[in-house]
């Protein structure tokens, strides 16, 4: 069973029995998006990201502050750029260096899969297709569609002017459809993955997987943000110098946001040896993460979850050279040992914590599956030599403390609005 | 339900003397005060014994002398017997280690048994068996295949039970067969007992899941019911397997009532575990488990960890004195449960009673956040 929560810019719950009524919607839509300028695009978002802040009903749910920060016009403007060289290319044919005139035109239909682990991913990712002028079926998790849904009804009500002509926010809206149906179903999921021209993957190892073997037209571009693992490294400079604590607040938040689930959630800090000892280390995140707020401290978890935990923390109390700082309650976990290696994630604010000698025994360990690296290495020439050989082996991001979940393009090594958008020639006469 | 002992003097309170009583005689609040200063002698006893387990105290910067409550005893997750040794005595003095392998299979857990916690184990369980099935013994029947009691086979829920329960059997008769690895009704054997021991008093035991599935299932294609003059069925486990078939509790009683010709209140559903033999929570005819003299159960809130006030669900720790060889004081299970009542259950017997939920869904990583291993390579 398909049910279709907005379409056509009406949001209204109905049950479809295929996806060819909406995928036509979007279609004829999108036209009225592609002859948007992409600066007047850019507005309308920028002033959805201050409507939804100032709208008491949605701007204190989870993420939707830093939905608005996103969309800020300086933001939107920088990612155009780094994606595109020059936002021109976007609103017709523009001259390149060659001797051929170019344009990125929007693929056509992108159809999201969304992953369940961040209330606002599906909102980002809508954002993405609307700057490369695209029209979007976006399929999201039940739970996450009334969020959604409430960011998107602000957009009729904003219109901007721009060079002259006005623009209204219901060309943007009208492009979108938002679905829910049974992922498991693989004669829906077929008929959705059909009807794409562009699709965008979100998800597990097992649910990418199973998505990418969907049929596809052949001139489908899949673009993938599968399963990835992220963890934290200090230097002893940058440990003995007087940011480090407050850092430790930082790696505090960037653990407790999305309780660990996100891809970019740290799981293991290694710090290299210095005169303060792994124990004195922990002990001041412990009193970081006892500072976060109570909504990150506090974060529900399944009983599955809690065993999980509580076995881990077992192990490290029992074991002979580990050791395990924790609060009585399962709010987080530090659990400190000394063998060189990354761990199964635990979920739940467990962060695994290693001394090391030199941040150089961490390299063999990255592999393709490391998204970001949250690094604190006051060497400029020490950190651009780890961070070469770090993205070398496979490392996409290499951040600060607090900033590991920034959503900034690219991402797991893609550049999203470039794949999003064909490259297209005028040879002039 | 046995009348109660007299009660000892304050401070002549000795596990022998607490297992010897009635098992739902004693009031909660008196019950916590003489367990308290047993299970912080066992402590002290199981932290020299066993390195891995004065890690566990030491790391947690615990005084065993300034625990006050029941509540405040370490427990260990069940778990750890899958990956440590939790001995508490020499290993001279050990007699046998139980390898359970649990419902789910995979890693056994290892319990090991010195003579008196094997000795304990069986007064306890006679001791709790008795307040339901009287002194004399008695026809048992076991709704498994012989094999499952053989030394060969691996300990597990299953074993635990026939062996447990079978020390109130004049005689064992087991009524499936297995053949190539699949179990059916032994109807020979059926039929010996319903010829012969149809007027005799009579228990039984079986897994809750095989009792539906194979038992109930094939006694309903042949036709056939019981019809006994006295009769408790004990049965445990596979309740996830039967919520997954749409099979409550009571209709699983009324049922098997039904078949064997008696009342739903002998249709007994327990709870116990390999980690705690010698301790079964049994369900009174109020559908309540109720837990005896020598031990304790406390329900604790999955987040916080703090035990949870009646009536609301979490997980299941069993509390008990009965081992001196291994750590069985405070084992935190991965069960749900919740707290009905204390001391004041219609039944009469004293003491918390609680009900079984459900186990603990396993958790799998949830979101893009996955192992950092890469695959295919």
């Amino acid at each position: 069973m398909i049910t279709c929560h907005l379409m056509e810019g009406k949001f209204e719950t109905r049950v479809c029995q295929g996806f060819d009524e909406i995928s036509r919607s979007v279609d004829t839509c999108r036209e009225a998006l592609a002859a948007i300028p992409l600066d007047a695009i850019i507005k309308i978002l920028d002033a959805l990201g201050k409507r939804v802040l100032n709208n008491p009903d949605i701007n204190t749910l989870p993420g939707v502050s830093y939905i608005s920060l996103w969309l800020r016009r300086e933001n939107l403007d920088r990612i155009c750029r780094v994606n595109f060289s020059d936002k021109r290319y976007l609103d017709g044919f523009y001259q390149s260096e060659t001797n051929v005139l170019m344009m990125a035109q929007p693929r056509g239909i992108v159809c999201h899969w969304i992953a369940a682990n961040m209330p606002t991913l599906g909102f980002f990712s809508i954002v993405q297709a609307i700057l490369s002028k695209n029209g979007s079926m976006v399929k999201m998790p039940g739970e996450y569609v009334p969020l959604i849904l409430s960011i998107l009804r602000e957009l009729p009500e904003i219109s901007v002017d721009h060079e002259g002509t006005t623009y209204s926010g219901k060309s943007l809206l009208d492009a979108i459809a938002i679905v829910t149906f049974e992922g498991r179903s693989t004669s829906v999921s077929e008929k959705f993955s059909l009807a794409a021209d562009c699709r965008i993957i979100f998800g597990g190892s097992e649910a990418v997987r199973a998505i990418s073997r969907l049929p596809c037209r052949d001139h489908c571009e899949t673009i993938i943000f599968g399963p990835k693992y992220s963890f934290a490294v200090f230097d002893r400079e940058y440990i003995e110098s007087d940011g480090f604590k407050r850092s430790l607040d930082q790696l505090a938040k960037d653990v407790a946001v999305f309780n660990q689930m996100a891809c970019s959630s740290p799981h293991v800090v290694f710090v290299e040896k210095s005169r303060y000892s792994v124990e004195v280390i922990a002990s001041w995140l412990r009193d970081a993460f006892e500072r976060l707020p109570g909504a990150l401290r506090n974060q529900e978890i399944s009983s599955g979850l809690s065993a999980k935990i509580i076995n881990a923390r077992a192990r490290y109390l029992l074991s002979d050279g580990k050791n395990c700082v924790a609060p009585r309650d399962l709010g987080w976990t530090i659990l400190i040992d000394q063998k060189i290696c990354l761990e199964e994630p635990i979920q739940g604010k467990c962060i695994f914590t290693k001394e090391i000698t030199s941040v150089d025994e961490v390299i063999p360990l990255v592999n393709h599956k490391i998204q970001a690296i949250s690094i604190g290495i006051l060497d400029p020439a020490k950190r651009d030599a780890f961070a070469r050989q770090v993205t070398y082996r496979g490392a996409d991001r290499i951040v600060i403390p607090g900033t590991i979940h920034d959503f900034t393009l690219p991402w797991d090594g893609i550049m999203t609005l470039n794949r999003l958008v064909r490259w297209v020639i005028l040879r002039s006469n | 339900m046995p009348d109660a002992d007299p009660i000892p003097s304050k401070g002549a309170w000795t596990r022998d003397t607490i297992v010897a009583l009635p098992p739902y005689s004693q009031d909660d609040q008196h019950k916590n005060e003489f367990l308290l200063p047993i299970i912080k002698e066992q402590l002290e006893i199981a932290r020299r014994n066993n390195r891995q387990i004065d890690n566990y105290f030491s790391k947690q910067g615990i005084e065993i002398d300034a625990i006050q409550r029941l509540e405040d005893v370490p427990y260990i997750p069940v778990q750890m017997f899958k990956v440590f040794d939790l001995r508490t005595r020499p290993e001279q003095e050990i007699v046998k280690i139980l390898q359970s392998s649990g419902t789910t299979g995979g890693t056994p857990s290892r319990i090991p048994l010195d003579k008196a916690t094997t000795l304990n184990q069986i007064k306890a369980l006679k001791s709790i068996l008795s307040d339901y099935l009287g002194e004399r013994r008695k026809i048992f029947l076991v709704i498994d295949h012989e094999g499952i009691n053989s030394p060969q086979m691996a300990f597990s829920a299953r074993t635990a039970g026939v062996r447990g329960l079978s020390i109130y059997a004049k005689k064992i008769f087991y009524l499936l067969k297995e053949e190539d690895g699949r179990l059916s009704l032994n109807m020979p054997v059926i039929r010996e007992i319903v010829e012969n021991y149809s007027h005799e008093d009579v228990y039984a035991f079986g897994f809750t899941y095989i009792i539906w599935t194979i038992f109930y299932e094939q006694l309903k294609k042949e036709g056939m019911r019981f019809s006994f003059e006295d009769f408790t069925l004990f049965h445990g486990g596979g309740w996830k397997k039967m919520q997954e078939l749409a099979v409550s509790k009571e209709t699983f009683s009324d049922t098997i009532a039904e078949v064997f010709c008696t009342k739903r209140e002998n249709i007994l559903d327990f709870y116990g575990m390999a980690e705690q033999t010698g301790i079964i929570f049994v369900d009174c005819q109020h559908g309540n488990k109720h837990v005896p003299t020598f031990s304790q159960i406390i329900i604790r809130d999955p987040f916080s960890l703090e035990p949870c006030d009646i009536g609301k669900t979490g997980l299941i720790e069993v509390m008990s004195i009965l081992a001196d060889s291994y750590y069985d004081q405070a084992i935190l299970t991965e069960d749900l449960g919740v707290l009905v009542g204390v001391d004041d259950c219609p039944c009469g017997h004293k003491g918390r009673y609680f009900q079984f939920v459900s186990r603990v869904e396993k958790a799998e990583p949830r979101g893009c956040g996955d192992t950092f291993r890469e695959s295919g390579r």
